[in-house]
């Protein structure tokens, strides 16, 4: 049953579609060529308006963490808070990939060059 | 002369004997206050895993210290002895009392501000018989 209407479905569902695709392509250069489909385009582009939206989404969530914190001073001794700033291979992660502001970037890196020393925090991965 | 403060951190062989770290410890508070040092607290972090190998060992017994003098030649002894100590496998000294200033300074400078801002922004209530008046005629 079901794979003998198949067969129709198809054929049924592509006449409407083929229609009305037709209609849509019509009113689109009756309106203008271009103009009709740049506002579909418009409505595709809208994820492109979202991705913007996203972008821009991403930057207000750049705030720099220790001054949310109020921090006047970034404490060598615990390695859990410097962690995050680290790569996997244990480079320091750089101002822009963190919205760390510079004056706490400044302390940061002092604190991670301390805490490397004591065997706190990683120089490099180890293989 | 001012006096200084320094933050010291040791790390001992994974596996020494408390007794020993005890009595590394001790040296140290002896040779601190012999110079004319103070340790003003002591604390045993216990067995972390390093970051990295040193000694081809991956654990190590984290001692903490905090160490006020007024000249730096306490920490040339402490140094001297934390290397010749024979458990001691990594030993680190930092001067911190500039940094606490500094973070003394920022806060004090914070709460200023705080408590200049609700003057500015609400010098209403700052009186309170003219505000009774306003909340008695209201």
């Amino acid at each position: 049953m079901a794979d003998e209407q198949a067969p129709q479905a198809p054929a049924t569902p592509a006449a409407p579609s083929a229609p009305s695709g037709h209609s849509a392509g019509p009113g689109g250069p009756g309106r203008f060529g271009p103009g009709g489909p740049r506002p579909q385009g418009g409505r595709p582009g809208g994820p492109g308006g979202p991705k913007r939206g996203k972008r821009s989404f991403i930057r207000k969530k750049k705030v720099c963490r220790f001054c949310v914190d109020k921090s006047d001073y970034i404490d060598y001794k615990r390695a859990e808070i410097l962690a995050p700033f680290l790569q996997e291979r244990g480079k320091i992660l750089p101002r822009r990939m963190t919205g760390t502001c510079a004056r706490h970037q400044r302390w940061l890196t002092v604190a991670i060059k301390r805490a490397q020393n004591i065997a706190l925090l990683p120089f490099a991965a180890e293989l | 002369m001012e006096e200084r403060q320094y933050d010291l951190i040791f790390i001992c062989r994974p596996d020494t004997p408390e007794a020993d770290v005890d009595k590394v410890i001790a040296t140290l508070e002896h040779a601190a206050t012999e110079k004319g040092g103070k340790i003003e607290k002591t604390e045993k972090w216990g067995r972390k895993r390093m970051a990295y190998r040193v000694q081809r060992m991956r654990e190590g017994y984290y001692v903490f210290m905090l160490l006020r003098s007024t000249h730096g030649e306490v920490v040339k002894e402490l140094e001297r002895r934390l290397k010749v100590a024979d458990p001691v496998i990594k030993y680190l000294t930092i001067r911190v009392d500039e940094e606490l200033k500094r973070q003394e300074k920022l806060k004090r400078h914070r709460e200023k501000r705080a408590a200049r801002r609700p003057r500015k922004t609400a010098p209403a209530p700052a009186v309170p018989s003219s505000g009774e008046h306003a909340a008695a005629q209201s």
